[in-house]
């Protein structure tokens, strides 16, 4: 009887959904986390609230775990990882690792869903400090504050009067590597920006950007809204550097619309970080043999008209370990790749049975 | 510390070594950079009730080329924004009094920055802060004392009636009319307006329409005014022409003036005065085929939308067709007309900030607009707006164009064509 079971690697948005779907198909599922919980990024990073609608990330992800943790046709491993694959569609042997050892599975198909890491700022051509001064944080750092509810600056507790985001911090950058648009930083600077003045109504919030990328609705949702109703200030140009002057951060660039430099003091600088293949969806790429493109994201062979087959047959990749992709992509090609396995595993099995 | 605001604005001539730089060149002798951002300012500004829209440009920039004080000169609504942004605060800078509320931007404005809603809001701020050009003063007060912005007596209001040499009704005396011609300001007074005034009842009469005027009982719309920032005098001078029309009988109000069909029909009705409104050109449109046009007129011609009648009205055929139906007469289009015309800088106020716009703009809208109609080969400028006639026949003499282009209203080349 050839194996009908489907392996799904990684517990993040992607991951819970391709589980879910195959499951509720009736198939079965295993369901790999290398960490202890599930939830992915989102949990993993302390999301508050998530684009477009601001809904709490902890209650959307808790749905997601439920739906998967209360599926009788899923089988989760956490804190697992996979070490070894071999075999081909309908017949692959995959070797997990978790504390009790070593364990080869059969299954008819992968899903990999091992999604992105946030840029690290501090990395190669950094020029905003981000190591070197404490009130320059991240995305990811501005996150943690918002859930806590308590958003001051880092280096005295000190509530801020003025704040400012720039974008496309290790994206859309050669020398960097990464040509790319991560493409849901400039929706998530939004609405870091709309919390931020929710909760410090007095602070003032800039966001520097070199083009507005807000797709469909998050234009209405959350650039428009944020601008409209919560008076954010929006300058084309970024700053090039960040220099310290007392107590504030002198974050200098050039405002293009008005050719002027400007050299505004900020009590906190959040730079907007992009998205890379996580170390996860690399090791899972050379694991299975599949072809990345040159940013080392798993490559979708059939893109743009198939978002999930890799160049293995058999082996599906859904979410952001294809390339920047918002809750939306990842769900929507979480969904599809659950389908293309179940497909793969029934033709195998009904070629083998004939 | 925010910009100074005289630091933005780069100078017109610099000379440096014998050689001239111009415009954004020298900027680079000003203070450059930019300290701050002090957005309080457009917070202050954006919280004006209808001025919030200040605050929603999101800088595409669309507004600027078809802003025509911008063909002139330094404007448009997403510069405005830019130095609200940079801390410089409308209420007193020079920049709140530039817009003729042409409309021009919000037509191609995404975001609904609506300067016609903005621009009679935050002046409207201004004039109470004590922040108005001595001239634009002048005529506030003028209305004030005399009803009308020229200051003339309000007992001449109907004088014009006298050398009409046919029948002027006024509702005083009549009571009750089909139509209600309000005539205003310009058309009661001024010399070329009177003419204008003239010959359309010379028109009313030949298609023996039943109207009449209020005569000295009119009072200014002050629709310009309005929008100028004074909506106190308007509301005022509203609610007493609201009154007078209450005396009398009619069906309809015909109007001489786009800025007055524009006080008719999207202010008087929030004061209670609702009221079949049509300005004369859509009024004789469909008529035109009832009058006898004697004579061929053998004109080339181009016409000037308005932008009170065409893009705040919608209003660009029945002009069209009038002209058209003249014998011999010959229309070229101007390459911006219809919703794109250009301005002849007299609306929001425009009339009344000649001597103030001319330290911010190499040439008058007017004189801009000469220029293009010259080039089309036309010998008439065709105007509905009693502030055109007069505004273009400054503009052909100050652009050296007499004896190439005359200025006439539409109504007076009608009654050529009928040659009464």
């Amino acid at each position: 009887m050839p194996n009908q079971d489907i392996l799904v690697i990684g517990g993040g948005p992607a991951g819970l959904e391709a589980a879910r779907s195959i499951g509720d198909l009736g198939y079965k599922a295993i369901l790999i986390e290398k960490r202890d919980r599930l939830g992915g990024t989102p949990d993993e990073a302390s999301y508050a609230a998530l684009t477009p609608d601001l809904r709490s990330a902890e209650e959307a992800m808790n749905a997601m775990i439920q739906a998967v943790e209360n599926n009788p046709n899923v089988d989760v491993r956490l804190g697992t990882t996979v070490v070894a694959a071999e075999g081909s569609v309908g017949d692959f042997k995959v070797t997990i690792q978790n504390g009790k050892g070593k364990e080869t599975l059969n299954v008819g198909a992968v899903i990999i869903a091992t999604g992105f890491q946030h840029f690290d700022p501090g990395r190669e051509t950094q020029k905003y400090g981000y190591y070197e001064y404490e009130d320059v944080i991240t995305l990811v750092d501005c996150e943690k504050m918002l859930k806590a509810h308590r958003f001051v600056r880092p280096s005295d507790g000190k509530k801020p009067e003025r704040v400012c985001f720039i974008q496309c911090v290790g994206s859309r950058d050669r020398r960097i590597g990464n040509e790319y648009c991560s493409k849901v930083c400039c929706g998530i600077a939004s609405k870091e920006a709309i919390e931020i003045r929710q909760l410090v109504p007095d602070c003032k919030v800039f966001i520097f950007y070199i083009d507005m990328r807000m797709y469909a609705y998050w234009e209405p949702d959350l650039y428009w809204k944020a601008q409209e109703e919560h008076k954010v200030n929006y300058v084309k140009g970024i700053a090039t550097e960040i220099v310290k002057k007392g107590d504030k951060l002198l974050v200098k660039g050039e405002d293009t619309t008005l050719r002027r430099p400007f050299e505004i003091p900020m009590d906190i600088v959040i730079l907007s970080v992009g998205m890379e293949p996580s170390q996860g969806t690399r090791e899972m790429a050379k694991i299975f043999g599949l072809k990345q493109n040159k940013y080392q994201f798993i490559e979708a062979v059939g893109a743009p008209m198939d978002t999930v087959s890799t160049s293995v047959p058999g082996v599906f990749a859904a979410g952001a370990c294809t390339g920047p992709a918002d809750l939306e992509d990842s769900i929507s090609a979480a969904g599809l790749a659950a389908m293309r396995a179940i497909k793969a595993v029934r033709e195998n099995g009904t070629k083998k049975a004939s | 510390m925010p910009v100074d605001p005289k630091q933005i604005r780069a100078k017109d001539k610099v000379v440096v070594d014998g050689i001239e730089l111009t415009s954004e060149w020298n900027r680079m002798f000003d203070q450059r950079p930019v300290f701050d951002y002090d957005v309080d300012v457009l917070d202050k500004i954006a919280s004006i009730p209808g001025a919030e829209s200040i605050a929603w440009c999101y800088q595409c920039a669309q507004c600027v080329p078809v802003c025509p004080v911008n063909e002139v000169g330094d404007y448009g609504p997403r510069k405005i924004y830019r130095r609200l942004q940079f801390g410089i605060d409308l209420l007193t800078d020079d920049e709140l009094w530039k817009c003729t509320t042409c409309m021009n931007c919000l037509r191609v404005c995404p975001k609904d920055v609506n300067m016609i809603d903005i621009m009679p809001a935050v002046r409207e701020e201004a004039v109470m802060e004590g922040h108005v050009p001595a001239e634009l003063q002048e005529v506030f007060e003028n209305t004030f004392e005399y009803g009308n912005p020229l200051g003339e007596s309000p007992r001449k209001r109907a004088d014009w009636v006298k050398d009409a040499g046919v029948p002027v009704p006024i509702m005083k005396e009549k009571k009750e009319a089909d139509i209600l011609w309000f005539v205003e300001c310009y058309p009661s007074y001024h010399p070329r307006g009177k003419e204008t005034s003239v010959a359309l009842a010379k028109v009313l009469n030949a298609l023996g329409v039943d109207f009449a005027i209020l005569g000295v009982e009119e009072k200014c719309s002050c629709d310009s005014q309005r929008l100028a920032g004074e909506r106190g005098l308007f509301e005022e001078f509203a609610e007493e022409n609201i009154k007078t029309f209450s005396k009398y009988k009619f069906n309809r109000i015909l109007v001489t003036d786009p800025h007055a069909l524009n006080a008719f029909k999207t202010e008087y009705p929030k004061l209670g005065g609702e009221y079949d409104v049509v300005h004369y050109t859509t009024f004789l449109a469909p008529m035109m085929d009832r009058l006898e046009l004697k004579n061929r007129l053998n004109y080339k011609v181009t016409f000037h939308d308005p932008c009170y009648l065409g893009r705040h009205h919608g209003e660009f055929d029945a002009p069209r067709q009038i002209i058209n139906s003249l014998p011999g007469v010959e229309l070229v289009e101007m390459w911006r007309c219809r919703q794109n015309s250009f301005c002849c800088g007299g609306g929001g106020g425009g009339m009344w900030l000649d001597g103030f716009m001319a330290d911010h703009v190499k040439e008058r809208l007017s004189e801009n607009r000469v220029r293009e109609a010259v080039e089309t080969g036309a010998e008439v400028l065709v105007v509905c707006c009693p502030y055109e006639i007069s505004r273009f026949e400054d503009a052909v003499k100050s652009t050296g164009n007499e004896g190439k282009l005359i200025v006439k209203d539409i109504i007076e080349l009608v009654v050529e064509a009928m040659g009464v």
